[in-house]
């Protein structure tokens, strides 16, 4: 019985693991579809998001069925818990990117697209979703950690985009359509930066059991 | 062992117990029995005796004592009884012991009680009259001894039982004491039961075999963990829930992980490394490249199996990137060779083709001819840096080194190139000392023409081109150094590639092949020399070898 516990919560893991690693996929192939406009990429991204929702539910029934038939207590419940919370965070990372692809079909031959720190912030807010979920995997406390004080990164991104956003806007007023759409862009940047905070303080209080509920950002 | 030990004990006295009374109280009982009969029997003979000379009176005179006694007529009325009450008895002709003393003289009967607790023993004896005297007597029955004095047997057991428990933790204790005493590890030393000799000579057999397996195994392991931890290709196997069962440090080098815990997936989660792995688990082979950190992998996953199940699989990681370069190089050359080859090819075809359909006039059919000679000397020049390039890439085993002075080298190709850079102004300012290098005059010669040509070629008219060569204390020195457009930053580090040009539509002009600085960072490398470039846009360029 305990046994098969332990493998219930191995597979748990490296489920959670392939999950992160979708996220990590799915942004990293919706930017493309903005950066390299890049139509396969926005393809792949609502493909990836959709195999994240299918994720969540088997993890979900998954974490259920532990619950239910091996009522675990402490760590190993803490870690059950956190893990039913991780994957909706990782799943509106998903949405947020497929959200991200679909905009991306209004940017074509976009000038203004380079224009803006746009890249860099991607880069950013991928890093953390990547280290969120190395937080994850390689059980690191440190790391989590590093990734609630690399939000304000991406948070400074946002803050510097809508300010060149208006910039152009200002410049010339055909520019207006194409800045609002990344302008979109941007705050889907600077939310899935949150669930990845979040997702880190997940991994947080799975390792200490402790959560704190101040400067909570969801 | 102690309560095994204990129930044989226990057993053993309770049966010793049970046997020993049975037989005493049977075999007493039976000898009180006889005794008891016989005394009955004697007072009968005494009594009949005196019945027979005083009658009835006799009887009656008699006191009652612990027998009864009975007188029958011979027709069976009871005469006398000193028991009963002899009127109300009824008639005993037909009781056993009657019968048999009025046919033969004697007779003896006994019965029981209904509780079985009492034995009546009847003794009769005929008179001459032909009546009856019967003498009978009580005794207590084996069972009812035995229902008397059940408390001492309770008793008894109860001790045998204590003795038993006491015994049997001795007793074991002393039989286990010398087996615990026994090292496995030596289980022939050591002063211990005789008849555990064969079991203890098998067991000490058994452990040098054991150790025998263990230390081949070992030998073994030790000889897979050399192998594998010298493989510059990652090893990695894991089982069906992708834990990791075994790696070298190959693996963990190639993956940039430090540690191993649990899942395979925590050392890598790439798309390509989960289809691999998740192919290899669905008994499927898989042959794939990968992108790591700037690297090229080749993973190549395999799935084990146990009684035709998959139970795990083997994934082997391969640092593909220099062969993947290689290739990258050698298909962007092929197709650089083929276009390079064709341009001079199409114009000569054109030129050609003009003058046999008898377009050109007379007079520029000189000039026509002057064209393709040109292409024909351009495309010359080129097969020939193709063939000096191939065989710097065969490893030019052939060529002989000798000691060769670089500077009269360099004299004799700057004399070469004179009225090159004459035609553009341009002028050399040389500073040669001699310096003896171990190397292969073609190739040194190749190596400072094309430098030297290079540095005419892309310089400014009316331009300068400074050469210098130094001893430089046994590492001589070439320099070339010309004040010509430059190199932009962006392409410094790709001018050495084959056919690679700064200024791709400009280089018909220009002339040349795109080969010359491939051709020197080869020729470079055959000496063991090193190349080293440095340029600023528009201003100079200076290139310089040091051997």
């Amino acid at each position: 019985m305990r046994n098969q516990f332990n493998t219930q919560l191995n597979t748990l893991h490296v489920e959670l693991i392939k999950m992160g690693a979708l996220c990590e996929e799915s942004i990293a192939a919706a930017m493309k579809s903005v950066l390299d406009e890049d139509e396969t990429m926005a393809e792949r991204a609502a493909a990836t998001e959709r195999e994240i929702d299918r994720k969540e539910r088997d993890i979900e029934a998954l974490c259920m069925k532990l619950l239910l038939q091996q009522q675990p207590v402490a760590r190993d419940l803490r870690a059950i818990s956190s893990a039913l919370r991780m994957i909706s965070d990782m799943e509106r990372i998903g949405d947020q990117a497929a959200d991200i692809a679909e905009i991306s079909k209004f940017l074509k031959d976009c000038p203004l697209t380079g224009r803006v720190h746009l890249k860099d912030m991607a880069v950013a807010a991928v890093q953390m979703v990547t280290d969120s979920v190395d937080a994850f995997v390689k059980n690191d406390l440190s790391l989590a950690q590093a990734v609630k004080a690399h939000d304000d990164v991406v948070d400074d991104y946002f803050k510097q985009i809508k300010d060149e956003l208006t910039a152009l806007i200002v410049e010339d007023s055909h520019n207006g359509e194409s800045c609002i759409d990344l302008m979109m862009i941007a705050k889907y940047l600077e939310r899935i930066g949150d669930h990845a905070v979040n997702i880190a303080e997940w991994v947080e209080y799975s390792i200490t059991g402790v959560r704190k509920l101040e400067d909570d950002p969801s | 062992m102690t309560k095994r030990i204990f129930r044989s004990i226990f057993l053993v006295a309770l049966a010793v117990f049970i046997a020993g009374t049975a037989l005493i109280m049977g075999a007493l009982y039976s000898y009180f029995s006889g005794v008891y009969e016989e005394q009955i029997q004697e007072e009968a003979s005494y009594l009949s005796t005196a019945v027979e000379e005083m009658g009835l009176d006799y009887l009656e005179g008699l006191e009652s004592g612990s027998h009864r006694i009975t007188w029958v007529g011979s027709d069976g009325t009871v005469l006398f009884d000193n028991a009963a009450n002899e009127d109300a008895m009824e008639n005993h002709a037909d009781r056993e012991e009657i019968q048999e003393a009025m046919n033969g003289g004697t007779g003896e009967s006994e019965r029981y009680s209904s509780t079985l607790s009492q034995r009546s023993y009847y003794y009769a004896l005929a008179l001459s009259d032909g009546s009856v005297l019967r003498v009978s007597g009580e005794q207590y029955t084996v069972l009812s001894l035995v229902v008397s004095i059940w408390y001492y047997i309770l008793l008894v057991l109860v001790a045998a039982l204590a003795l038993s428990l006491f015994l049997a933790s001795r007793v074991s204790k002393a039989i286990i004491r010398p087996i615990n005493e026994i090292d496995l590890e030596h289980p022939e030393e050591g002063d211990t039961y005789e008849e555990l000799a064969p079991l203890l000579g098998r067991i000490a057999a058994q452990n040098r075999q054991i150790r025998a397996q263990i230390d081949e195994m070992k030998t073994k392991q030790q000889e897979f963990a050399t192998i594998t931890e010298n493989m510059n290709e990652g090893l990695l196997v894991i089982d069906q829930e992708t834990e990791v069962l075994s790696y070298n440090n190959a693996a963990l080098r190639l993956l940039g992980a430090s540690k191993v815990e649990g899942s395979v997936f925590s050392l890598n989660r790439s798309e390509q490394f989960r289809h691999a792995v998740d192919q290899a688990l669905h008994g499927q082979h898989s042959f794939d490249l990968m992108e790591l950190s700037d690297r090229t992998y080749q993973l190549i996953a395999n799935p084990v199996y146990e009684h035709g199940k998959v139970v795990g699989a083997v994934l082997l990681l391969l640092d593909v990137t220099e062969r993947e370069e290689r290739d990258k190089l050698r298909r962007e050359f092929t197709a650089n060779v083929s276009h390079e080859l064709k341009t001079p090819l199409t114009s000569i075809s054109g030129f050609a083709e003009l003058m046999k359909n008898g377009m050109v006039k007379s007079e520029d059919i000189a000039h026509f001819a002057g064209n393709i000679y040109n292409e024909a000397q351009r495309l010359i020049v080129l097969v020939g840096d193709i063939i000096r390039l191939s065989q710097l890439d065969e490893g030019t085993t052939g060529l002989e080194k000798s000691q060769i002075d670089l500077a009269e080298i360099t004299k004799a190709v700057v004399d070469r190139l004179h009225s090159a850079a004459e035609q553009r102004g341009i002028t050399f300012d040389l500073q040669l000392e001699s310096a003896m290098v171990q190397g292969n005059a073609q190739i040194l010669d190749e190596m400072v023409y094309n430098l030297c040509d290079n540095a005419i070629k892309y310089n400014r008219d009316q331009g300068k081109v400074r050469v210098s060569v130094s001893p430089n204390a046994g590492h001589p020195k070439l320099v070339v150094s010309d004040t010509g457009i430059g190199i932009p930053y962006a392409d410094q580090a790709r001018v050495f590639e084959r056919f690679y040009r700064v200024d791709k539509s400009h280089s018909k002009e220009i002339g040349g092949t795109g080969l010359g600085l491939s051709i020197v960072k080869h020729g470079a490398a055959y000496h063991d020399a090193k190349v080293e470039l440095e340029s600023v846009p528009g201003k100079s360029t200076t290139v310089q070898v040091l051997f």
